[in-house]
């Protein structure tokens, strides 16, 4: 009941003119970069970081979550009527959406997918309202030990359940601590891994990180793979919209088991494209019209899309409760709490009811601004599709160089780009996950000073890791994760081989 | 030509001499446990460790699969397309700053596809420049670099 009350507080803050205009601008800025091939939620929210710091902390939040739930929604859109998913999380969308629209009803596919979408987010804002409040009140009573064990947690679900081959998660995570070890060390305040160069001292900031892996990355595997634009009718048949709309409790269990799947990877650091993945790939096993998966199964978008945006949304969770973001969008977001100010995790719901609850809120509203301006934006943003891409390539380039750029007015932190961005490219090329050095770089300071505070308290005995039933159930917790792919594959080899992969 | 046993290869090298830079930096700051706690390289050394080991591991495994060849001429052509412009637009900011750079890149890019008139691309160019300045400039106060060039003119 003390959680609804705070909801109505927060309500009370999200619904002025000046936020619902924020909402607008950030959903139209999301989709804008959501459907643009090489800018997504992470190179957008941090693009629009620099522009938020004179702005009321609540508000900067509202405008760039916004932004993330335009995205994640723009994302599906080119997914569905291009064959080109605008985000990584909207992949698993194309299996279906795509084959559904290409066959006359693009309609009906995006209608399923944003439904489904909106369902998912839904269902993780109602848990963030539920549990967050919560969670932070345990995490209250949080040492450096407990801290450190939440944080191994957390990145040893990364390299247990993100998907991708655990040793290239495990590089890609340590290259994340190791460039947030540069520069000044918060604990002794001697100077780090600098290589020599006196500028480093400033550190490795995450957007430039984020502008090189995510932009130019990206931008490079998309001329790469030279997609053709086949443009299938963008028009939207509002009477097909409501049609499908209303038959979609008909997907009930479906919806229920992927926002479930979408909210858990949102909490344990999956992230959406993990769990919109996971989630197809559970639907399509467990579905009678097995078959039919890949030619435009309804629960083949609907499985994926609601567990992205479940997963999206769930992600802020952790962060506002622990401190610990999980999905790359989030920690670029969480960057920008810390930079404005704010110290993400349970003392904000303490400290900052107002900036908790009026967030929680605006999530509310967000999705619903987000659901009816995609509606009614699909046909421009789809129009923008046609524009060349020697032309859409240049500008992102120019944006992700000045992006970088006005982080610290440095020339520097150009060069770097430039080599996150090959970096990123190999990276992407050969399945190495990028979201865990992300979130390393915003993170991996507050893991290391957990760790060293710890080992101050017990004078250097890792035992302290043992002492207390919390501590000692969560690092479990986490070395079981971190054996997961190995005990999945010795019950792969054990078992039959009859029912792999239909 | 560039297989997937090459680029898996090159990757772990890049990763791994990234791992041995960590380590050797971090051995400056001391290593282990003194009168105030850990001392600061331990933490990068342990990482670096594991960058290294990793990527020795997944040497070995790039090494041991993929074999195929993965970027064919016409790719290796398109990534260039994309990344010589690119890296010679970041090269060329310090000399002749951000506006000139950025509007000769936009100019670039359209002349050499050639679609619609030189003229056209000028204007998209200048345009391109002109939106740069408006809205970091002007609305949010960010100075952009100006060059060798800038000072030269006292821009």
């Amino acid at each position: 009941m003390e959680n609804l009350e705070a909801l109505m507080h927060g309500f009370g803050i999200a619904l002025s003119g000046n936020h619902i205009f924020l909402m607008v601008i950030g959903v139209l800025l999301g989709i804008l970069v959501g459907v643009l091939p090489g800018l997504g939620a992470p190179n957008g929210v941090s693009l629009l970081l620099p522009l938020t710091f004179g702005m009321q902390p609540v508000s900067a939040i509202i405008l760039l979550s916004s932004m993330y739930w335009g995205a994640l929604f723009g994302g599906s859109v080119t997914s569905i009527l291009f064959n080109i998913p605008g985000e990584p999380s909207s992949v698993a969308t194309t299996f279906d959406g795509y084959p559904m629209a290409r066959d006359g009803r693009p309609t009906t596919a995006l209608a399923t997918a944003f439904g489904s979408a909106a369902f998912g987010a839904l269902a993780g804002v109602v848990l963030i309202t539920l549990a967050a409040s919560w969670v932070a009140q345990v995490a209250l009573a949080f040492g450096p030990p407990e801290y450190f064990a939440v944080y191994f947690l957390a990145f040893a679900s990364f390299i247990g359940m993100g998907g991708s081959p655990p040793i290239k998660t495990l590089v890609s995570l340590a290259i994340g601590f190791a460039l947030a070890a540069v520069g000044i060390d918060t604990v002794s305040g001697s100077v780090r891994l600098t290589m020599g160069i006196d500028e480093m001292v400033k550190g490795v900031s995450f957007v430039v990180a984020v502008m090189g892996l995510f932009g130019i990355g990206e931008l490079m595997i998309a001329v790469e793979e030279e997609f053709h634009v086949k443009a299938i009718s963008s028009k939207v048949e509002w009477r097909e919209v409501f049609r499908t709309l209303v038959g979609l409790p008909k997907h009930g269990w479906a919806l229920l088991r992927s926002a479930a799947i979408g909210c858990w990877m949102g909490i344990t650091p999956g992230g959406p494209t993990a769990a919109s993945f996971m989630s197809y790939g559970i639907a399509k096993r467990l579905s009678p019209r097995r078959a039919n998966f890949g030619k435009g199964e309804p629960e083949g978008i609907v499985a994926p899309e609601a567990a992205d945006h479940a997963a999206g949304t769930s992600a802020l969770l952790p962060m506002l409760s622990l401190g610990i973001p999980g999905s790359a969008t989030a920690a670029v977001m969480m960057g920008g709490l810390m930079i404005w100010g704010l110290n993400p995790g349970p003392m904000l719901f303490v400290e900052q009811k107002d900036f908790v609850w009026g967030l929680i809120a605006s999530m509310y509203l967000g999705n619903v601004v987000a659901v009816v301006l995609v509606l009614l934006t699909v046909p421009i943003f789809a129009a923008l599709m046609r524009v060349p891409f020697f032309i859409i390539a240049p500008v992102i380039v120019i944006i992700c160089t000045v992006g970088a750029y006005s982080v610290s007015n440095s020339y520097l932190d150009v060069m770097l780009m430039m080599g996150f961005g090959v970096l990123g490219y190999l990276f992407k090329k050969l399945h190495y996950p990028l979201a865990p050095l992300v979130l390393a770089i915003v993170i991996g300071d507050k893991a290391e000073d957990a760790f060293r505070q710890s080992m101050l308290m017990s004078k250097g005995s890792l035992g302290i890791f043992f002492a207390k039933p919390l501590v000692t159930t969560l690092i479990l917790l986490g070395v079981a994760l971190l054996l997961m792919p190995t005990i999945w594959r010795t019950i792969g080899r054990m078992m039959p081989r009859s029912e792999v992969k239909p | 030509m560039v297989s997937g046993r090459s680029l898996e290869a090159a990757t772990a090298l890049i990763t791994g001499a990234f791992g041995a830079a960590v380590i050797v930096s971090s051995l400056d700051n001391g290593i282990g446990w003194s009168a105030a706690g850990v001392e600061s390289g331990t933490f990068p050394l342990i990482v670096g460790l594991v960058i290294l080991a990793g990527s020795l591991f997944n040497l070995v495994q790039g090494w041991l699969h993929a074999r195929a060849v993965i970027l064919g001429p016409s790719e290796l052509r398109r990534l260039a397309t994309l990344f010589v412009p690119a890296a010679v637009f970041v090269g060329v900011i310090p000399l002749i700053g951000m506006y000139p750079a950025a509007a000769l890149y936009v100019f670039g890019a359209l002349a050499w596809h050639r679609r619609g008139s030189l003229l056209l691309a000028a204007i998209a160019a200048i345009g391109a420049a002109l939106a740069l300045y408006l809205m970091f400039e002007l609305t949010f106060q960010i100075s952009l670099p100006r060059g060798a060039l800038g000072t030269f003119f006292g821009f």
